[in-house]
């Protein structure tokens, strides 16, 4: 259980210790320390957002991190923390520890999985301030942060800020979706038992607005105005070297539709900006679904690869923003419960995709009309919609598939991508495990809902070491 | 009374569910944007109408289903998703001559929470209350009523979540992944709801297409003792 300060972050427990599990002892005394004592506060008094600046531990072994919500009342979202990857089953294990809390949208990954990208923002008189830091994954410190302001953004406006690194280059894009309140009109609402309430309605209004962050500098440019109010917050974004790629959707106006007169939906656009930029390179109509959540990737022809409806991938050219349709038929199976899925740009150009629901993941290459390169086959686990998405995952060398186990059996199961035949599996108590990640040292993080609910496993499925956390987890880097 | 959910199209499931079942459906429920991982009814809502008007079942309940991450994120994402779902219901009225509001005014807007997803506070309040004031249609009447499809009994905070909102952020009503006896559509089981204290289950999937082994691409629900919720649904009133 931590205990917060009043600005929302890392604070000393009572016993002592810090949230990281370490002492104010071997904080002070360096090493590991040094860098947990810079792990508190750097927000204005009062404020609720934070992330930690600064080293949180440094001993050789990569960091995996964790997003979710600290399971005590009242569950505020946003929570962000580290967990030490061990180096071996006989070496000692570490808490972990809280890096951010209440974040303003999901952490982002680099390409290279070698930083993640945590937003803030902060309302004030004066405007928003809105913070980006970039966390090293192999020791969990800062290694870069920089805020930005926007002005004349009320008090009371929700603001999205999703980052999005530009592969091969030092920018960060930082795509903003402002939702502004106001009030008019009265609404009656009639519960259950008939009893009527009533309120003045709230009425949002939302527009976009870009910054690119540039993390050698540690400096912002922008925030540019798209002009594009009234809009859906949601967008999906991509970047390649040169351009960001930003779909939003137009917000419905009552006033241009009439049920005499049916019309369709309006359609998305996709907008290509060129980095540093709030200028459109072009501007053009994209087909349903609207931005929802759809997983994107960056080819490394440059264009932009959406999956929807959990089995078509849209291609967006980079050059003209054309968009082309391509159905992957392992992926075509319709169950009556959406899947969680994943999809991943390798870098060997290949794209990895997951669909725990229907128990298949399958590896295709752009470069050849998205022919199936390799296809594997699982048990579908107990949830496979739930959260973290991130049921199935595939080795640094993409050799192995690691999957967390089926309904009746948990555990963790490894598969050889090349034959699809299963190397290893750990079922110890048919322990159910939720979600996976694979570090860079190539072992494996298994999370799950009782405690401990972090276990670590080598990359052959040996459990090295079982951790605890407060944290109810939603995604796992 | 019971009814289909599915994540395909009405129009290319009707039959076979049919097939299977033997009988009419009382509604059925499908999904809305924003659920990266669905057909979605506001793609092509007028085939979805003609479907469901052909399956003698025409009541579309709406269902959104987002990354399940973002359940455990901040208010701004709440506000977000809500603001697409409830734009993805009114683009389908407005595109569906014959497609109405329920007679009662109280569209039940459902949020999916499948099973190891946490629900924070911030979240949950957010996108409940956009979903209470939105002002469906410049109609005046704000018809939609935010519920929650969860698993009451998981050990994920869902119920203890919902218990803490106030006002207009109080759920209308929980929708029950469980308990699971399965059975068909024409005699389903008798009232077995799991269930938080402080919200009513007034709806009940008894039966998942995995579980209980249906060949259809559906699953089976049906309302609580008195509840009808086939008026709580989008009503087809012709067929299109």
């Amino acid at each position: 259980m931590f205990h917060r300060r009043k600005t929302g972050a890392v604070g000393l427990l009572h016993s002592g210790r810090l949230a990281s599990g370490l002492s104010r002892r071997e904080v002070l005394a360096g090493g590991v320390g040094a860098g947990a004592l810079l792990a508190f506060p750097i927000g204005s008094p009062g404020s609720g957002s934070t992330a930690a600046t600064g080293s949180a531990a440094s001993s050789g072994s990569w960091y995996a991190f964790l997003y979710g919500t600290p399971e005590s009342s009242p569950y505020p979202g946003g929570s962000f923390m580290a967990a030490q990857s061990p180096a071996s089953a006989s070496s000692s294990a570490h808490s972990p520890f809280q890096l951010a809390s209440t974040l303003a949208a999901t952490p982002v990954t680099s390409p290279d999985q070698a930083t993640v990208a945590l937003a803030t923002v902060d309302t004030t008189a004066h405007g928003a301030k809105v913070t980006l830091t970039l966390i090293d994954q192999a020791t969990a410190a800062v290694s870069k942060q920089g805020s930005l302001t926007l002005a004349g953004v009320p008090a009371d406006a929700s603001i999205l800020a999703t980052p999005v690194f530009a592969p091969g280059t030092t920018t960060v894009a930082l795509v903003l979706a402002i939702m502004i309140p106001s009030t008019g009109g009265t609404l009656r609402k009639t519960d259950q038992s008939g009893k009527v309430t009533t309120a003045t309605a709230t009425t949002w209004k939302s527009h976009h607005e870009l910054a690119y962050f540039d993390s050698s500098s540690g400096t912002f440019t922008g925030a540019f105005d798209l002009a594009d109010e009234p809009s859906l917050a949601l967008t999906t974004v991509a970047a390649n070297g040169t351009d960001l790629f930003v779909w939003t959707t137009p917000k419905q106006q009552p006033t241009a539709y009439s049920k005499a007169n049916p019309k369709p939906a309006p359609l998305s656009t996709v907008r290509a900006f060129p980095l540093g930029s709030g200028k459109p390179r072009f501007s053009v109509q994209s087909p349903a679904p609207w931005p929802g959540g759809e997983p994107v990737a960056t080819l490394a022809s440059g264009d932009i690869a959406r999956l929807v409806y959990a089995r078509n991938l849209q291609v967006c050219s980079a050059k003209t923003g054309d968009i082309t349709s391509h159905t992957l038929a392992p992926l075509a199976v319709d169950r009556p419960k959406p899947s969680a899925v994943t999809m991943q740009a390798r870098p060997d150009g290949t794209l990895f995709i997951a669909k725990p629901g229907i128990g298949t993941a399958v590896i295709v290459d752009p470069a050849d009309s998205f022919r199936v390169k390799s296809q594997v086959k699982f048990s579908v686990p107990r949830a496979p919609g739930s959260a973290p998405w991130t049921k199935a995952v595939l080795s640094s060398s993409g050799d192995t598939l690691y999957v967390v186990g089926g309904a009746s059996s948990g555990g963790v199961s490894a598969y050889d991508v090349s034959t699809g035949k299963l190397t290893a599996s750990y079922a110890q108590g048919g322990r159910q495990y939720t979600g996976l990640s694979v570090l860079p040292d190539g072992n494996v993080l298994a999370v799950g809902p009782t405690h401990p609910r972090l276990a670590f496993f080598s990359p052959a499925l040996s459990l090295l070491h079982t951790v605890d956390t407060s944290l109810q987890i939603a995604a796992v880097y | 009374m019971a009814g289909y959910d599915t994540a395909g199209e009405i129009q290319n499931t009707y039959v076979s569910a049919h097939d299977e079942f033997g009988a009419d459906p009382n509604f059925w429920m499908r999904y809305f944007a924003p659920s990266p991982a669905a057909d979605l009814f506001e793609d092509d809502p007028s085939a979805e109408c003609s479907g469901a008007w052909d399956s003698g079942g025409p009541h579309i309940g709406c269902i959104s289903a987002p990354s399940q991450g973002n359940l455990s994120s901040t208010s701004a994402q709440g506000t977000a998703d809500a603001e697409t779902f409830a734009a993805a219901i009114q683009s389908a009225y407005y595109a569906v001559t014959p497609l109405d509001l329920p007679s009662n005014n109280i569209l039940i807007c459902w949020l999916d929470q499948e099973y190891s997803t946490t629900l924070s506070l911030s979240y949950w309040d957010a996108w409940a209350n956009y979903i209470a004031n939105y002002n469906f249609a410049d109609l005046g009447t704000y018809p939609l009523y935010p519920g929650l499809y969860c698993t009451p009994e998981s050990p994920y905070p869902n119920c203890s979540t919902i218990a803490q909102a106030t006002g207009l952020d109080i759920p209308y009503a929980v929708w029950s992944a469980e308990w699971e006896p399965c059975g068909g559509l024409a005699s389903p089981p008798a009232w077995d709801a799991q269930a938080c204290s402080t919200v009513p289950t007034k709806l009940w999937q008894y039966g998942e297409q995995g579980a209980c082994g249906y060949s259809a691409n559906v699953d089976l629900d049906e309302g609580a003792p008195g509840f009808n919720n086939a008026d709580y649904c989008l009503v087809v009133v012709s067929n299109p």
